[in-house]
């Protein structure tokens, strides 16, 4: 009896996989089609083609946004970690006057919306001359509320022995922090290396509205100014738009499955793990 | 030799805080606290002076107008609509996350290969663009050439405008907005749910309570600080909803999926009236504090945390 409710879970659980895994599936097997076998509804498995993706790079310059993409995300990505990194360790093991308020002042930004910032930010940009460039698209990234806070928190949990125990050897605090204290948190910075990362990497509002050029462009606004274009057009070629979607997505989907036990543990909340 | 090898770290450890005192901290603190105050604490003085002010983006002139941008984007109708819309969007994605998520970590909770698989492919669409799924889910429901109504006509039903319709556009929005962070609520869940400790449904069943007793009086109970967590992530979250709609339907048909932060964009990036962008901007982050609070005063006081009997 029990052992048969076991296997009946595990079936939903396939069932469950198979129906939200389905749009992915689907995507590369639309991409794969070439256009009259698309309209032509002959979903025939026949091998695929890759004739959607290249006039999909025809269509948009899809290496000059997925280096954009890259450049932003890895250097915004560095950034958050360094700042972060410094602060937080600041945090958990300095005792300072004004200490506490400036950590509830990083915590609190947890609480402002993007959207609020997105005129201003937008404006001090342009007061800065800097619009549609790679500062703009990467400055208002290098420092983040939610990295601090939780690199605070895994930094409190490392014991200070360790620590005292490099003074007496005459490191000094840098060398503490980056011998001792980063090695020890490898897991916790891995997970907010993975999700600032997959974070900028998906962003879309702040790089729509930051970039004018289409050399500027990341992945996802130069996708949907793809789309855009077409649907202006009056012809959406389907497959090419998944061809494009699906140069988009595999990248995030790979990093996803290599560190997916990194990231769960950074977005699943302290209170409830 | 032993004993000093112990006496000294622990003398240190009383001359830490000392070590640490001076300019130092504040040099590491610097870099981080600098860039918030710049790109976040900053903009949201300057979007409240914004809010205060004509400014159409190339005129001259930015004279200041009181509370002009606020009386005038209340009575509009275009803001009444997006907050009617909004209302519905939230109130068709929070429920149903809930409940999908609840289910969905109750149905995978243990770790069997299967299960985790499970959760892993629900979790890629969180990880995943919002572009891109969104131009997946555009083809999906396209009325002529999408999955959705070959599906509908391959059982001899008739296909459904999915996103040309102003009733259905935006509960097409809604499941794609759901099946994209499911898997992100089922994390959750399942970190709750790991955390209640087995003895006391063991010791409840013991006692003769049956499954759906157990579930209903006391997961549900012990569940209850990871559900309200959620519930004001996910409220935070789908009043904030953009790139969906902006790709998948710019708003429309007739502005039936014209979300709050939609409106925003377009007054201020495509009509260029920043000054009413920003009192939009204002009002939707004075809004989702209020809201917040209200529900840490009304559900958050009944939730219980443990310990504290």
């Amino acid at each position: 009896m029990r052992s048969r409710r076991i296997a009946g879970a595990d079936f939903g659980a396939l069932l469950v996989a198979l129906i939200a895994g389905a749009p992915f599936a689907l995507a590369l097997v639309v991409a794969g089609l070439p256009a009259d076998a698309f309209l032509a509804r002959e979903l025939a498995i026949t091998l695929p083609r890759l004739d959607n993706f290249v006039r999909a790079v025809e269509a948009a310059p899809f290496p000059r946004y997925f280096f954009n993409t890259v450049l932003v995300a890895g250097l915004a990505t560095a950034g958050s970690l360094l700042t972060s990194i410094l602060a937080a360790y600041a945090f958990a093991r300095f005792e300072f006057k004004g200490r506490d308020v400036a950590f509830l002042a990083v915590v609190a930004t947890l609480l402002i919306p993007s959207h609020v910032t997105l005129i201003p930010n937008y404006l001090t940009m342009a007061s800065l001359g800097l619009v549609d460039t790679y500062p703009a698209l990467i400055l208002p990234s290098v420092a983040s509320g939610f990295v601090c806070f939780f690199l605070r928190q895994q930094f409190r949990n490392i014991p200070r022995t360790y620590e005292e125990a490099a003074l007496v050897d005459g490191a000094s605090r840098l060398q503490i922090l980056w011998l001792v204290i980063l090695p020890m948190a490898r897991p916790a910075i891995a997970a907010m290396a993975i999700f600032q990362f997959l974070t900028e990497w998906t962003s879309f509002l702040w790089p729509l509205v930051v970039t004018t050029s289409p050399e500027m462009r990341t992945l996802e606004v130069g996708l949907a100014a793809l789309y855009d274009v077409a649907v202006d057009d009056g012809i959406v070629n389907w497959p090419v738009v998944m061809a494009g979607a699906v140069m988009v997505m595999v990248p995030t989907l790979l990093l996803f499955a290599l560190a997916e036990r990194h990231l769960v543990r950074g977005v699943a909340p302290e209170v409830v793990r | 030799m032993r004993a000093v090898a112990v006496a000294q770290p622990l003398s240190l450890a009383r001359s830490l805080p000392r070590l640490g005192a001076g300019l130092t901290p504040w040099l590491h603190v610097a870099p981080a606290l600098l860039c918030l105050g710049v790109f976040v604490y900053w903009p949201v003085v300057w979007s409240l002076w914004l809010s205060f002010h004509r400014w159409d983006f190339l005129a001259a002139s930015r004279p200041f107008v009181g509370l002009a941008n606020y009386r005038d984007l209340l009575a509009s109708d275009e803001f009444r609509n997006a907050l009617e819309r909004t209302f519905l969007f939230v109130l068709a994605t929070v429920p149903a996350r809930l409940l999908a998520a609840l289910f969905l970590a109750q149905l995978l909770l243990e770790a069997t290969p299967q299960r985790r698989f499970a959760r892993a492919v629900l979790f890629a669409p969180y990880a995943t663009g919002g572009v891109a799924v969104a131009l997946v889910w555009s083809w999906i429901f396209n009325a002529d050439v999408g999955l959705a109504n070959a599906l509908l006509r391959s059982f001899d039903a008739n296909g459904l405008p999915w996103l040309t319709s102003t009733d259905l556009a935006i509960v097409s929005v809604a499941i794609v907005a759901i099946w994209k962070s499911l898997g992100y609520d089922v994390v959750v869940f399942t970190a709750g749910l790991t955390a209640i400790p087995r003895e006391i449904h063991e010791a409840a069943a013991l006692d003769g309570a049956g499954r759906f007793a157990r579930f209903r009086h006391m997961t549900v109970p012990l569940l209850m600080p990871t559900t309200f967590f959620l519930l004001c992530v996910m409220v935070i979250d789908s009043f904030q909803t953009f790139t969906l709609v902006a790709v998948m339907t710019r708003g429309g048909p007739a502005w039936s999926t014209d979300l709050l932060v939609h409106l925003l964009y377009r007054t201020s990036f495509v009509y260029f009236e920043i000054g009413r962008g920003a009192a939009l901007a204002i009002l939707l982050f004075g809004g989702l504090l209020l809201f917040t609070w209200i529900q840490f005063r009304t559900i958050g006081r009944r939730v219980h945390y443990g310990g504290d009997r």
